[in-house]
């Protein structure tokens, strides 16, 4: 099994609230000291990651957070912005079609142009070289949208070559399509919690990754996960204790949905599963990434 | 000592469900339903995307837009009889779409429309078509039905600023006369206007280079085709405004006790008051019960390696417990004067009926927690 540090991309999707951010964060922090030159970005969201590691917010433009590690929030309209002055060359020229009323409704309405340029900006960096003609950087690692939204995002290079005349916005797209569908450029990590909607969401946006974009599951992440604690005869001895008994019960059965989500993707994904357990530090930052960090540390390196 | 939501149970027309994804939202929706038509009021639940367990519980499986009455089988566990009948539907957002074309488009500017690959992406793709959609279906659910309560709930909104946003942004969409006023002589004359001197002709080719000359002119005949329907989205779209502002109209703003979802949360309810929109109660739900000084004694009288276990348990209990706590003094202070009320986490997911109603009991104050 390969290990995530021999590819380029990581894309991190799943349901909304299973803690995509804390693993992107995780993963991020890991390749960064492997040595890999990382950028870990955010699309167009409220940052988490620059938070979770303690650091000020990177914002629209590519920040430095600590040695090896880069963050940034892709956010449409600079993205827009610097694709403009890709196409256009002129700031003048940008100004005078993209800043007018017109041509914002008709940006707007462009269908998936948005999803276009953000996934672009990304795309653009995992292909930017240093003048030396190193990578600039070794690793990015995309805290992708949840499901819905992430299989939208993603499948804007397939659904722009099904639908839009030759041109530009095609040429743009058929390059990005390359690269996602590329398996040692690009891995898929499905973040998931062991509970029934969770799981299911994760089944089905492995499904449509590999459908509409052609994109194969590298791995699972099974996050909050509750470690085995109590046997049979420790329910059994408690039966004289109904609180503690359901106490118990509640952990006990929690496990158990744990070890069930965890079959329920192995067999559906044809992927492996990396369970992190719940941690219960009053406080979510730096130290938690780090122990989710060494939870993650087979799935970084293919160690078995 | 009921909570706000008992009198908005027996007094509006219209409780809306919002809040982020994952919350939720579908179950708090469901469950406000099911409680007003065992009070007796007539109630319909309009769902997004449930879960499987969660639709089965209520007997639903037809998908598209068709409102069924949840049968009497369905509501058996709870042992109750209620006074009025509960239905439940499920939003096919596509379809809905479609409707909405179909009424306020002539025959033959439909079939233009929805043959047109913009129209797809109007009606799946746009930012805030969600949104608006279930707005619309909410406003043609309640000018045609005889429901006395509609439950809704909502789409899994990445921006709390779409959901409010949307039928602004869908409508300035398009209220397009610039586009209009530019494009029609050189749509007209067959060609986009690449005259030097006429400034539109001049940024529609700096679009030209970004898009390809025949998508713009694929995007302005459809813009011209639906530019027509204006009037008619104006004016459902003026219902739709009126509907939410309406004293008989109430929002559920439904959270999780995460820090990222209350932050959510105290941004949504931001946007509520500044929209001048009633918002009736915050919900917070799976909250963790924190265990009580008898669980920690009773504890201590077990052999060492189950109390060490036990224990164990009880203090990732209280971690949870304090967290949650938090969090909640954290909401209420930012949103001062807003009742919440809580829902404790079930030991299992809430998916069938009697877990429902129990959901149902603690939003209206039959039980509370903490």
């Amino acid at each position: 099994m390969a290990g995530l540090l021999d590819k380029r991309l990581w894309i991190v999707s799943g349901k909304g609230g299973v803690g995509k951010s804390t693993v992107a964060a995780a993963l991020a922090l890991r390749s960064a000291r492997a040595g890999k030159r990382t950028l870990v970005c955010e699309v167009n969201t409220q940052e988490r990651v620059s938070r979770f590691l303690e650091r000020p917010e990177a914002g629209p433009e590519i920040r430095l957070l600590e040695e090896n590690l880069w963050a940034v929030n892709v956010r449409p309209q600079e993205a827009m912005r610097e694709y403009g002055l890709m196409v256009l060359r002129f700031e003048t020229l940008y100004k005078t079609v993209f800043e007018n009323r017109l041509s914002r409704q008709f940006l707007r309405f462009i269908p998936s142009l948005q999803e276009l340029v953000l996934l672009g900006k990304i795309m653009f960096h995992l292909q930017e070289k240093l003048p030396d003609g190193r990578w600039r950087f070794d690793t990015i690692v995309m805290d992708a949208p949840a499901t819905g939204h992430a299989i939208s995002f993603l499948s804007v290079p397939q659904v722009l070559i099904q639908t839009v005349p030759p041109g530009p916005m095609a040429r743009e797209a058929q390059k990005m399509r390359d690269l996602l569908v590329d398996p040692s450029v690009t891995a898929a990590v499905l973040v998931a919690l062991p509970e029934e909607m969770p799981v299911n969401e994760a089944l089905e946006l492995h499904a449509a990754l590999r459908d509409k974009v052609s994109l194969r599951t590298h791995a699972a992440v099974l996050n909050q996960s509750f470690p085995e604690r109590f046997t049979g005869a420790d329910l059994e001895a408690l039966q004289g204790h109904p609180e503690l008994l359901a106490v118990a019960q509640a952990h006990h059965d929690r496990a158990t949905q744990a070890v069930l989500a965890g079959t329920k993707l192995e067999r559906n994904l044809h992927a492996p599963v990396y369970p992190v357990p719940r941690l219960f530090t009053p406080e979510f930052g730096r130290k938690a990434i780090e122990q989710v960090m060494e939870h993650l540390e087979p799935l970084v390196t293919g160690a078995k | 000592m009921s909570t706000p939501l008992a009198p908005a149970l027996a007094g509006k027309r219209v409780l809306i469900c919002v809040g982020s994804g994952g919350v939720g939202k579908t179950t708090a929706a469901a469950a406000l339903a099911l409680r007003a038509s065992a009070d007796g009021r007539s109630s319909l639940v309009c769902t997004i995307d449930p879960a499987k367990r969660l639709a089965n519980s209520l007997g639903l499986t037809a998908l598209g837009n068709a409102e069924t009455r949840v049968p009497a089988t369905a509501l058996e566990p709870l042992g109750i009889q209620p006074r009025a009948p509960l239905y439940a539907m499920m939003l096919d957002m596509k379809q809905t779409w479609d409707e909405l074309i179909a009424r306020v488009a002539s025959p033959e500017q439909r079939e233009r429309i929805l043959s047109n690959r913009f129209y797809q992406s109007l009606s799946t793709a746009l930012a805030g078509s969600q949104e608006y959609i279930s707005m619309e279906k909410l406003w043609e659910l309640r000018r045609s039905s005889n429901y006395e309560l509609i439950v809704l709930d909502t789409p899994p909104t990445a921006h709390a600023l779409d959901f409010l946003d949307a039928p602004n942004r869908v409508l300035d969409f398009l209220d397009n006369d610039a586009a209009k006023f530019l494009l029609t002589p050189a749509l007209k004359a067959g060609k986009l206007g690449m005259s030097l001197f006429n400034r539109g002709g001049y940024v529609m080719r700096g679009l030209a280079k970004f898009t390809g000359t025949e998508m713009l002119q694929e995007l302005s005949n459809f813009l011209l085709a639906i530019s027509s329907l204006n009037e008619g989205f104006r004016e459902r779209a003026r219902g739709v405004r009126q509907l939410l502002e309406d004293p008989n109209t109430g929002f559920v703003l439904v959270t999780s006790p995460h820090p990222e979802r209350m932050d959510e949360a105290i941004h949504f309810h931001k946007m509520l008051k500044q929209h001048r929109m009633e918002v009736v109660s915050l919900v917070v739900n799976r909250v963790h019960p924190m265990p009580t000084p008898s669980l920690w004694e009773d504890a201590a009288t077990l052999t060492p390696s189950r109390r060490a276990k036990v224990e164990e348990t009880l203090r990732e209990q209280q971690v949870m417990a304090e967290q949650d706590h938090a969090g909640i003094a954290q909401l209420q202070a930012a949103c001062p004067g807003v009742p919440i009320v809580q829902v404790p986490r079930f030991a299992m997911d809430v998916h069938d009926i009697s877990a429902l109603w129990r959901t149902g009991r603690y939003l209206v104050g039959d039980e509370s927690h903490g």
